[in-house]
């Protein structure tokens, strides 16, 4: 096969390192390089014609209505050993106790608000805030069954937070799509090495979201805003692989404090909705009165307690860029301990010192809206011009509570098939975490790849790719 | 099961068996117009527009009948919402959004359709003719069939598909004996020839050719093809056949909805099990035809006040 | 004061409607400033009662056979307190009252008006007389005038025109005040004005100052709300509204409400009614 290219030497590369190669990648380097171009250009071509006939596709917004496109799948599996997988785990695991708590105790008695570990106002008047949810108790006082955390890797290899995903985390999918991808193109590959399973997560979700209700036998269903929603695939695929129906809001209506939906056998009630919908649009009568998406009605029977929403209403104000900050704080408050896995260091613009900072640095940093997703309305300092420096002063100080800032980071790399040939290029990763009865997680996550040389935006709404993600169980040889 | 689920699922599969109609249809169509105009090759063109009602639409856009102009408006037109391309975009779509209810082949046997047959709609007709186009089609319909046949539960969702097909095919046979009926009484019946050929025509559009020479030996008359197509209990796509397995399908739904919708079934069943083809000959088969396609549409009616207007 | 309330919300369609459901704000609850001494809520189909975000009563009524009109009818009589009785109401933290809507957003000219009444030293709060102050200068800057605005315009697009209803005061008045970094909250309910110039169905706000809620009646000049039944508080109008609702079918809509609103110990004496009426005719497109 062609040379890999070589990692720059500043960054962390997943699979190269000054002494040629990282133990666990040992084996699948060797395969690699005996594999000719020629199988991986077909075994490329391949997957391409899989994933279109699948249908498993991507809907871009801003395009025709209705436009799929494929999330590009790369065959190079990023491998992560098992050491290194249980030291995330310990992390997740904490870190995402800390959030649910922060979000009972921000709905109830406000500890942390009146220990002024966080600014009330910051929190009270964050638009992600649910008012509906003060007061209100759930199961378990739980909060976020699902939650999707992106790490990424500093020169040093060591993994920070950049994100936590508390409202709709999506990509699950596509890590078991690639999965089951990488199983059908290279069975061998999986014969010689054991890469632990993630083929169960639809049985751990299931679990997740009937433990989360009171019910004896609680009909749970997905809530999609239908088939042209970007995550449609997922959504659809998730409800299958979970045997549960796949609804719109029109499919559900309130009676007497309880949501039904319409069957051909007539109603039939519903106990937890996994809803892939954004609270703002959960009901037409309690929030955006335009919503086409939701299901009017669904708040009051929510605060009865008649029907249970995964995630919660109102999980966004923990996720919301301006609280991340404070999650290393929520961890020793909550459960008074140092926090394993460490945040990207942030400079908050509402603070007047973080924000001179951040004006004086701009050409360092890579500036956020603190409210933004999917890689919208940033700016990438090293990499903007002058106008789009200038603008972004403007922005900052006209409202500097909408952004915060981070140092430019180094993602680690790794080897990728492009064009060229096989290149580095920047990852990040998304484990999913699932909070019932208890944490539980599968091995590995998704991960993002970006695809364009140098490029740090692995969002697949901006041309980012996917790997299949390997935990390497025992040692590797 | 979801009503809108039950709803998507019908037109599913009332889409595609449209479609698979329109290409039989089309083929028989195509063949008629290779022949002189003396056996009726033009009369023969007109036939897919009058049996799906889109004559005026078509005027509207060509000024002329030509088989050209016919294939193009019934194969790929996009902004006929009757073409064949239409048909199966409007399955594709609606698969789409009850995927997680389809079994994985069932889905990609019919989203592999779809991306073919916008691939081969890009290319034209004149790339492969329109021969291996028809014939490509019609076996997509048959693998689509297939793989639902073979790989889905024959539960409820199975049974809405079975519904939407049977309602579809009813329709259809009944509307195309129909228009052919009118064809023949407008040629006063004299030109023995192309009685011949328009029988035939009408047997080859319902797939039904074959069956003919298998169940009765001799020409072509009025009152066995009459009998074939409504009264055989054998034929797949006879209105007999058809209403039968309608009655099946609602009868395996589950739950009390649909009663309406079962009774009239039975009814409309009942007379067609009991028929005879001296009634209908006296009755008038026109006046016959006209009622059948009044039931059928009255059974649809009752499907959907049932099943997805009163849950 | 007491007052007996009788009001209809009638609701017609051109075509059936196969399905409806509303919430309802249409009852009244007892505090320090008025006494329910009797109330009936009379709705169709089936209504579930419970308690909405902001603590009002909340009736959900939804209506699942095909109709072609829906009758809502809330009837009683309260006792009105004669003097304003500021309530430390904690149950939700004052502070959410900060939070903006998209019908409480300021535009330019609203902060650009406001900013007078931002007090010098910016360590003070501005009390309650300030904001009489407030009140006084926004009704002479927006005149009560309807007709102007819409049900749905904001309190910026009622700025802009420079005429508005009580609903287009409260929001202003509210965006006015959390802009100054005070609570500030919409309420709903009925005004027995005393004159036929004014409809009996009536918003105002009320801002948390001096740790209590004060009740600002912009359209009527208020700053006590003694001829005020109160249904229903929220961040905006769409928060408190009596009647807010979704239906499937029905093509155009037409909507009529009529409140009347009476002194009871009064009619007694002088034989005068208060009525107020309003109608409306929509023409909503179909949903």
């Amino acid at each position: 096969m062609t040379a890999i290219e070589q990692p720059a030497p500043h960054l962390y590369d997943e699979m190269l390192c000054s002494e040629g190669v990282h133990a666990h990648y040992q084996a699948y380097l060797r395969w690699l390089e005996n594999t000719p171009d020629a199988t991986l250009e077909q075994k490329r071509r391949e997957a391409d014609t899989l994933f279109r006939r699948f249908g498993i596709t991507f809907n871009v917004y801003g395009e025709e209505e209705g436009t799929e496109r494929l999330i590009p799948f790369d065959l190079i599996p990023r491998i992560i050993p098992s050491s290194e997988w249980n030291h995330l785990e310990l992390g997740l695991r904490q870190r995402v106790t800390a959030l649910n708590r922060f979000l009972h105790d921000i709905y109830h008695d406000q500890e942390i608000l009146n220990a002024g570990i966080i600014p009330a106002e910051q929190v009270l008047t964050n638009q992600q805030f649910q008012t509906a949810m003060l007061g209100v108790d759930l199961p378990g006082n739980n909060y976020i069954p699902i939650t999707g955390v992106d790490l990424i890797r500093d020169s040093n290899g060591e993994y920070f937070v950049l994100e936590d995903n508390l409202r709709t985390p999506s990509g699950v999918s596509y890590m078991l799509e690639n999965r089951k991808m990488m199983m059908r193109l290279f069975p061998e590959l999986f014969l010689a090495q054991s890469v632990a399973p993630v083929e169960h997560y639809p049985n751990l979700l299931l679990e997740t979201l009937q433990s989360a209700s009171d019910a004896d036998s609680p009909c749970v269903v997905v809530l999609t805003p239908g088939r042209y929603n970007s995550a449609f695939f997922e959504h659809a695929f998730l409800a299958q692989q979970m045997g549960v129906p796949l609804v719109e809001g029109a499919d559900l209506f309130v009676r007497n404090g309880c949501v039904f939906m319409r069957t051909t056998t007539g109603p039939r009630q519903v106990h937890v909705i996994y809803r892939r919908i954004d609270d703002a649009f959960l009901d037409p009568l309690a929030f955006n009165p335009d919503s086409m998406l939701g299901v009017p009605g669904l708040l009051s029977a929510y605060r009865d307690g008649n029907i249970i929403l995964a995630n919660a209403l109102g999980t966004g104000v923990a996720d919301d860029k301006s609280i991340y900050p404070y999650v290393p704080n929520m961890i020793r408050f909550y459960l008074d301990e140092e926090p394993i896995l460490n945040n990207v260091p942030t400079w908050v613009c509402r603070r007047e010192e973080d924000l001179s900072y951040v004006l004086d640095h701009l050409e360092e940093l890579v500036v956020k809206e603190v409210h933004g997703a999917g890689g919208y309305g940033m700016l990438i300092g090293p990499k903007a011009n002058r106008d789009e420096l200038n603008k972004f002063r403007q922005l900052l100080r006209d409202n500097p509570a909408n952004y915060i800032a981070q140092p430019t980071l180094c993602l680690s790399t790794c080897p990728t098939m492009v064009s060229e040939g096989i290149a580095p290029r920047h990852i990040d990763l998304r484990p999913f975490v699932l909070s019932g009865s208890e944490i539980k997680l599968v091995p590995g996550g998704l991960t993002r790849v970006a695809l364009r040389e140098g490029s740090l935006v692995v969002n697949s709404s901006q041309g980012g790719g996917t790997k299949d993600t390997w935990v390497l169980e025992g040692n590797p040889c | 099961m979801l009503s809108r689920t039950a709803n998507s699922i019908y037109w599913m599969a009332r889409s595609l068996e449209r479609a698979e109609n329109l290409t039989r249809l089309l083929d028989v169509s195509h063949n008629m117009s290779l022949m002189p105009n003396s056996k009726g090759g033009q009369q023969e063109l007109l036939a897919p527009l009058t049996i799906t009602g889109r004559l005026d639409q078509f005027r509207e856009t060509f000024s002329q009948l030509s088989a050209e102009a016919l294939l193009e408006f019934f194969l790929f037109d996009e902004c006929n919402d009757g073409s064949i391309f239409s048909c199966i975009r409007s399955a594709r779509d609606n698969a789409h959004s009850v995927r997680d209810k389809l079994s994985s082949e069932a889905w990609e046997s019919i989203n592999t359709t779809w991306l073919e047959l916008r691939h081969r709609r890009q290319r034209g007709i004149s790339h492969e003719g329109v021969k291996s186009l028809i014939d490509w089609i019609k076996q997509r319909s048959h693998e689509f069939r297939g793989a639902a046949y073979g790989t889905m539960l024959h539960n409820n969702v199975f049974h809405f598909m079975r519904l939407g097909t049977f309602i579809e095919r009813a329709d259809n046979t009944a509307r195309i004996l129909r228009v052919k009926l009118e064809v023949m009484e407008s040629q006063h019946n004299s030109n023995h020839a192309i009685d011949f050929y328009q029988w035939n025509a009408l047997l080859q559009s319902l797939g039904a050719y074959e069956a003919y020479h298998v169940k009765y030996t001799g020409g072509l008359t009025t009152r066995n093809v009459t009998e074939l197509l409504i009264l055989s209990a054998e034929l797949p796509r006879s209105l007999r056949y058809c209403i039968g397995a309608l009655m099946s399908q609602l009868i395996a739904i589950e739950g009390d909805q649909g009663q309406a919708a079962k009774r009239l079934c039975a009814e409309l069943h009942a007379r067609l099990e009991y028929g005879e083809v001296d009634f209908i000959t006296r009755f008038g088969l026109h006046e016959y035809l006209n009622d059948l396609l009044r039931r059928i549409h009255t059974i649809g009616d009752e499907i959907h006040r049932s099943y997805w207007e009163g849950a | 004061m007491k007052l007996s309330i009788d009001h209809v919300t009638d609701f017609t369609y051109d075509t059936e409607v196969t399905h409806s459901i509303q919430y309802l704000r249409l009852t009244p609850q007892s505090s320090a400033g008025q006494q329910i001494l009797q109330w009936h809520l009379d709705t169709p189909g089936n209504v579930h009662r419970t308690i909405d975000t902001y603590g009002n009563v909340l009736h959900v009524c939804t209506v699942d056979q095909p109709h072609q009109g829906i009758t809502i009818r809330a009837q009683g009589t309260a006792e009105i307190s004669d003097t304003e009785q500021p309530e430390n109401d904690r149950r939700i933290p004052p502070e959410v009252f900060l939070r903006t809507s998209p019908l409480t957003e300021t535009s330019d000219a609203i902060r650009e008006f406001t900013r007078g009444f931002r007090p010098t030293n910016e360590q003070v709060q501005p009390d309650q007389h300030q904001l009489i102050e407030l009140m006084d200068a926004l009704l002479e800057r927006i005149p009560y005038r309807s007709g102007m605005t819409h049900v749905q315009s904001s309190a910026a697009d009622a700025f802009a025109q420079g005429f508005g209803v009580c609903q287009d005061h409260s929001h202003i008045f509210i965006a006015c005040c959390r802009w100054l970094g005070i609570p500030a909250r919409y309420v709903s309910g009925y005004v027995h004005a005393g004159d036929d110039q004014h409809i009996a169905s009536h918003a105002w706000a009320e801002a948390w100052v001096e740790n209590a809620w004060y009740s600002f009646d912009v359209s009527n000049g208020l700053s006590h709300a003694n001829h005020h039944l109160k249904l229903a508080h929220g961040i905006d109008y769409l928060d408190a509204s009596p009647v807010r609702g979704v239906r499937w079918g029905g093509g155009a809509e037409s909507m009529r409400t009529y409140a009347l609103v009476d002194q009871v110990d009064r009619r007694a004496s002088q034989q005068q009614r208060h009525q107020a009426q309003r109608q409306q005719e929509q023409q909503q497109a179909q949903q």
